[in-house]
């Protein structure tokens, strides 16, 4: 088993809201002369259980009584709503900021990327940039300059690296930037929601290299991200914050899925009585949208081996149109599971129908959604509307003993055959003979 | 397996030390501070006409004031020393202690940004802009070392070093030492109290007339001069000149007082930024 590398024990932080900080000059000496000369508890608030529900209005725990342990080559998740106090906690575990109680101990190296670009100045040229900013998050000098090479090339940006920073796209800071931190080498690496910046394919190559940091040099990583689906490919574990409490903790997937059936209020179906209040457009307005699951009793959750039909109805308001609609479900992660397109057909004015059966046996547990399209001529979009269908699949195993995340997007009931082709007995004896 | 509390590296707890960063920690950071210092001085001067003639521009400038205010007008004595080598002396000197203390008294709110964001020793900070303004008070102790050669071979002015030139680098550190002592006690109250930071300038501007810059002790009338006495900056500006240009009125226990205070700053100073640094960051 490997070692715990960071501990967090009941660690909470208050802090103060308003005018921030700057009270008078006559109350931190009265708190000073309470707390440390006459040994006094705080008169301003006490932190003792029975007084914790008496919290004077102006004060708020972003965190409270967290506690866990992550370990070597462990990569965490740390998932939430703007406030829940995610980057708070990454703060107190950078060092930045003191915890208000509690203590985080931790082994090795720490290296905190908390914003894009800490260090950079707008008048500095690429080089000398790397070099701060490297010497900022921690870096040796030896370590940048054998490293440099790999970064500008991994940054790809070697035509613009004696220009100041200031010249270049938003795209290229970017890069420079995550290529610096992506070649540090702590034991501990916590990264806050950066990825949010920057393209997709630069996204997707930095994912890739933190994978690849987490996995093949064991190093430990506390990761930060709104995207269920970076939480979910890079994180093996994850913690759940709401309101500063610790929600859930455990497997990733298992917490991304409550985490998004809990924010997420279940769609099983949506109707408007009138056009004028139907989500749409002047050519198209929707009706209804509804999912059907063939459930084996009323009382029967809908689970991996439930049929479901999805069922829709549009006001289409144009004559002689040629329309046909597609059909997309989504994990939470954003992933898309698949795009089924309906026939081609001409329509008049009215009411046009659609139903799609997903046959039992096909989807995997989890939480998905699904969009439906409307495109004009095969190939113009005339209306998109997104996520009008959520629900959740559950969990069924007949023959399993086994109990882990089941993998992959789909479960397919697939023809498999096994069977034993001769014994291991008979081989050796017709081998020797 | 639980394991032994003794094994952990590092321990993040409620309480701010007032050690703060440890030498060896200090020391793996030596290139961060190095490398904040040429990007200051980058910044400074890259991307001005003169570049780095601005370290000496702005003390030339005082320098002709002081001459024609203080000499000419107000007809100030400068005892036996020709008043430009007095005048410049002084303002070189000043120079470093005023924007050294400055400099660094607005650490925590120049710097709140990249603290919030990253975490490495803070003290980092105002040594790289004490070491900044070192630097440029080196190129203007060029320029009086210049000034005096001159003076020396045209204009008839002789000079002896002796022993006493000894107590220079005391008083140049001395001077730095209280400018950055200051600077930290100054910086935590900037960032707690905001008004703090418009008194500054001001106080400065009032240190300076308590501190024998455009005067010399001596031509202080006897009953006021003890409030120019009580300034521990004034028997190190006094024994600056005395080493160098030979002239100044110091005793040793005045020196001893400037360095005893020094001393003690910088040991409360040093204690205070660290106990408060981390908790500053919240309210910044």
């Amino acid at each position: 088993m490997a070692e715990t590398v960071i501990q967090v024990e009941d660690l909470s932080k208050l802090y103060r809201l308003g005018v921030i900080g700057t009270g008078s000059f006559r109350q931190d000496l009265q708190h000073w002369w309470s707390t440390s000369v006459l040994k006094k508890e705080n008169p301003f608030f006490h932190l003792s259980g029975a007084e914790a529900g008496s919290l004077p209005k102006d004060h708020i725990w972003a965190l409270k009584d967290i506690n866990f342990e992550v370990k070597r080559g462990e990569v965490l998740g740390i998932i939430g709503s703007n406030g829940s106090g995610k980057s708070t906690l990454l703060k107190i575990v950078s060092r930045i900021v003191r915890p208000t109680t509690g203590v985080v101990r931790g082994k090795g190296k720490v290296s905190s990327l908390l914003e894009v670009g800490t260090g950079f100045h707008q008048e500095l040229t690429g080089r000398e940039n790397i070099f701060v900013s490297g010497y900022v998050l921690g870096m040796g000098k030896e370590e940048i300059r054998g490293k440099f090479d790999e970064i500008v090339d991994f940054s790809g940006i070697e035509n613009f690296i004696d220009t100041p920073v200031k010249r270049y796209s938003s795209g290229m800071y970017v890069r420079l930037a995550f290529a610096v931190a992506a070649h540090l080498e702590p034991d501990i690496l916590i990264v806050d929601e950066v990825l949010a910046v920057g393209d997709a394919d630069f996204q997707k190559k930095c994912l890739g290299k933190m994978r690849e940091v987490s996995h093949s040099e064991g190093r430990t990583i506390l990761f930060v991200s709104h995207s269920m689906q970076a939480i979910s490919k890079l994180c093996d574990k994850a913690l759940w914050l709401h309101k500063g409490k610790m929600q859930e903790l455990g497997e990733v997937s298992a917490v991304v899925d409550k985490y998004v059936s809990g924010t997420q209020q279940l769609k099983l179906k949506q109707e408007w009585a009138t056009p004028e209040e139907a989500p749409g457009n002047d050519l198209v307005r929707f009706k209804s949208v509804e999912l059907v699951p063939e459930l084996l009793s009323p009382e029967a959750p809908l689970d991996i081996r439930t049929p479901l039909k999805v069922r829709f109805q549009f006001w289409n308001m144009t004559d002689d149109v040629i329309l046909n609609t597609g059909l997309h479900l989504f994990t939470y992660g954003d992933e898309c599971i698949f795009d089924v397109p309906s026939p081609v057909m001409r329509c008049d004015k009215g009411l046009v129908e659609g139903e799609c059966s997903i046959p039992g046996n096909f989807l995997n547990d989890g939480s998905y959604y699904f969009s439906i399209i409307i495109v004009r001529d095969t190939s113009v979009e005339v209306f998109y509307f997104e996520e009008c269908l959520s629900f959740e699949v559950e969990d069924y195993r007949a023959d399993f003993q086994w109990f882990g995340k089941w993998w992959g997007a789909v479960r397919p009931n697939f023809p498999f055959r096994l069977r034993q082709k001769d014994s291991v007995y008979q081989q050796k004896y017709n081998s020797h003979s | 397996m639980p394991t032994n509390k003794s094994t952990w590296d590092w321990e993040i707890g409620t309480e701010t030390s007032y050690l703060g960063a440890s030498p060896q920690e200090f020391w793996s950071y030596r290139h961060l501070l190095a490398s904040l210092v040429k990007r200051d001085f980058l910044l400074k001067y890259q991307q001005t006409v003169l570049g780095p003639f601005w370290i000496l521009f702005p003390p030339l400038m005082t320098l002709v004031t002081y001459l024609l205010v203080f000499d000419k007008i107000v007809g100030v004595s400068t005892g036996e020393l020709p008043p430009v080598l007095f005048y410049f002396s002084g303002i070189v000197l000043w120079n470093f202690f005023s924007s050294g203390f400055a400099g660094t008294a607005t650490t925590f709110r120049d710097n709140s940004q990249i603290f919030s964001k990253v975490y490495f020793p803070r003290l980092v900070m105002p040594l790289s802009v004490m070491s900044r303004n070192f630097f440029d008070f080196l190129i203007q102790l060029a320029l009086l070392l210049l000034m005096m050669a001159f003076y020396w071979l045209f204009l008839d002015w002789s000079v002896s070093f002796d022993l006493g030139l000894l107590w220079f680098p005391i008083s140049v550190l001395t001077v730095g030492g209280i400018a950055l002592g200051m600077g930290l006690v100054f910086s935590v109250l900037t960032a707690k109290y905001r008004d703090m930071a418009y008194l500054i300038s001001l106080g400065v501007r009032l240190l300076m007339f308590i501190t024998p810059v455009i005067y010399p002790l001596e031509a202080v009338p006897e009953d006021v001069r003890w409030l120019a006495v009580l300034n521990p900056l004034t028997p190190l500006f006094e024994v600056f000149r005395l080493s160098l240009l030979g002239e100044g009125t110091v005793s040793p226990y005045l020196l001893g007082y400037s360095v005893l205070f020094m001393v003690v700053l910088m040991v409360v100073s040093l204690l205070l930024f660290n106990k408060q640094g981390d908790k500053l960051i919240d309210i910044l």
